[in-house]
């Protein structure tokens, strides 16, 4: 393993995303205008329900949920089925499988740049701000490791998926709808965009089966849990190592299939 | 010298749907299971020498590019045999990779939105370069061109020009054994096309690196290919020298001529004169095509002045560009 050849794609990725400045700035913005629309969004279903708390999460749970799921997706999104489909589609790809990397792993790295930036620019700011403006709310203890080792995790989950939807270019050609496709099935069903507590009985159970809870939900409860049970978090941690595993593998082998696909009948 | 490329009896097939028109049509071909097989490269063989240029050339839609995907391993041939430099390429892309450069003259391989030398950089670490060859390929490609305002300069802020000549001195960069061309100097100008050339020449002459180049324009195969191979509808239809490839037609050289009076009249009295050869008129020349198998052109020459008034006169070699535009337009007899 070549640990240099990472760390060089990651670089330039930073200074790459750093490029756009302006759109750094309105990604901030538009973060911001989502955020005051979730605020009144929430505050007159609380206003309708009548009561302290619904679901069992008060108003300030569920903003303080959402605004740092808002965070988190801002940092963890990444335009993989995008970047693959358009890659398909332009024949840009042919260079790429000419790298002497695992395109998949070459992907992976070349992008990891704009995790690192998205987090200084989009995750770390917001999170300090709740952490201010709610006194305490967030514990700043034991809760902050789980949370970025789940989060380390929750990025492999979420990468596997995009890479295993974006393949499916390959077939189609097409990049639009399979990318909104998945964006919304992975924002509700991941718990980004409403709390998994919300949902009713069957939905709920169905969600914490499937993998994408583990990409949002699992690493929100462990930062938000204050007195972290050692039970719980080995639990969570582990249901998204499981997956982590699961749709690597799945990902590769789809991959591996249908590249051949390509290999064979032409791009 | 043992081959770097070695193809044998290779043969691509596609399987393409066959398109209906129409909005019906095309609401049927949603479901249709109705497949033509398209053969676009045919039993091609063929060997490759280190340190070789090779063009390759055909007409549009030829079969060039699907070769060179095959030798890349992009594409796995339907049956036959490829092995580039020892590998089996649709086997061990990611390891013949390592072992070839590629440039495809309408695509970049190049970071955008970065300066070249990130890019350059960048490569060093996929391809996993040792610093001392790095240092030295700067060191070469600075020798060669005027390398140090390019580096520093973003990719998309570049002409098309100095964007080639990036990618290609990218692909050089590690080494490889082989580099695939395809259209390198499409679309470039002049003296950028001749800066390319020379560029392409002195790499590997240095490097000893193969080359196999496909492009339209003869002045790149004038300037750099040894060898030709021409394929066109998937088959090979010529592979050889290019001393051979002017041969082949007969060594055919057109003698121009300017008279006094009607040129038409003329051509037509010399046509009798020279019955062997083939004379044609326009208002400004008279052309005598001559096969210098058959005749010299001096002796043409001295026959026509003892009759004929010669005011000026040009003397024309057949040029690749119609060899191989009679090539593609009437095959290989």
């Amino acid at each position: 393993m070549n640990l240099k050849r990472y760390v060089t794609l990651t670089r330039a990725g930073i200074m790459e995303s750093l490029q756009f400045r302006l759109s750094a700035f309105i990604m901030v913005l538009g973060n911001l205008l989502y955020l005051i629309v979730t605020f009144f969004l929430w505050k007159s279903i609380y206003a309708a329900a009548g009561t302290e708390t619904v679901s069992g999460m008060t108003f300030n749970d569920t903003l303080i949920y959402l605004v740092l799921a808002t965070a988190l997706f801002g940092f963890m999104d990444m335009y993989i089925v995008w970047e693959i489909g358009r890659s398909i589609q332009s024949g840009q790809i042919v260079l790429e499988l000419l790298r002497p990397m695992q395109y998949r792993k070459y992907l992976f790295w070349a992008y990891s740049g704009s995790f690192v930036t998205q987090f200084f620019f989009t995750f770390l700011p917001t999170f300090l701000i709740v952490a201010a403006v709610t006194h305490g709310a967030i514990r700043f203890g034991v809760n902050l490791l789980f949370f970025v080792i789940s989060v380390v995790l929750a990025v492999s989950i979420n990468y596997s998926i995009d890479f295993l939807v974006g393949t499916i270019c390959l077939y189609t050609e097409s990049i639009w709808g399979i990318n909104i496709m998945k964006q919304v099935i992975v924002l509700l069903l991941s718990g980004a965009t409403i709390p998994l507590a919300f949902f009713p009985e069957p939905l709920h159970s169905v969600a914490l089966c499937l993998p994408f809870q583990s990409i949002y939900n699992a690493p929100l409860t462990l930062l938000l849990d204050g007195e972290p049970q050692m039970q719980n978090v080995l639990q969570i941690l582990g249901t998204q190592a499981v997956w982590v595993v699961v749709m690597g593998l799945a990902s590769m082998a789809f991959w591996k299939v249908s590249i051949r696909k390509i290999t064979v009948n032409g791009g | 010298m043992s081959s770097v490329i070695e193809i044998k009896n290779v043969t691509k097939e596609f399987k393409v749907l066959n398109r209906r028109e129409g909005l019906k049509g095309s609401i049927q071909d949603l479901f249709s299971r109705d497949y033509k097989i398209v053969r676009a490269v045919d039993n091609i063989s063929m060997q490759v020498q280190q340190g070789e240029i090779v063009g390759y050339l055909g007409p549009n839609g030829a079969g060039k590019s699907t070769t060179i995907k095959m030798m890349t391993g992009v594409l796995e041939p339907t049956s036959g045999e490829i092995l580039v430099s020892g590998n089996v390429p649709y086997e061990n892309r990611t390891r013949n990779a390592q072992q070839i450069g590629v440039v495809f003259g309408q695509r970049s391989q190049l970071w955008w939105a970065l300066p070249l030398i990130e890019s350059y950089r960048l490569l060093k670490e996929i391809y996993c370069i040792p610093d001392a060859d790095y240092t030295h390929m700067l060191e070469l490609y600075r020798s060669l061109v005027d390398l140090e305002p390019l580096l520093h300069k973003p990719v998309r802020q570049m002409s098309l020009g100095q964007r080639t000549l990036s990618d290609i001195l990218a692909a050089f960069l590690h080494n490889p054994k082989i580099v695939f061309l395809d259209e390198p100097t499409i679309g470039l100008d002049v003296s950028m096309k001749a800066k390319i050339r020379t560029l392409i020449q002195a790499l590997n002459q240095e490097k000893h690196t193969t080359v196999i180049l496909t492009t339209h324009d003869m002045g790149d195969v004038d300037a750099l290919c040894r060898r030709v191979v021409i394929i066109d509808k998937g088959k090979m239809l010529y592979d050889n020298d290019m001393e051979h490839l002017k041969g082949f037609f007969g060594s055919y050289r057109t003698l121009k001529l300017r008279t006094d009076g009607d040129h038409a009249a003329q051509a037509a009295a010399m046509q009798k004169m020279l019955p062997e050869l083939k004379v044609s008129a326009d208002t400004e020349w008279i052309s005598v095509l001559v096969d210098e198998s058959r005749a010299h052109v001096i002796d043409v020459l001295a026959q026509l002045q003892k009759q004929y008034t010669i005011r000026d006169m040009q003397l024309q070699e057949i040029s690749t560009e119609e060899i191989i535009k009679k090539i593609y337009e009437e095959g290989v007899q």
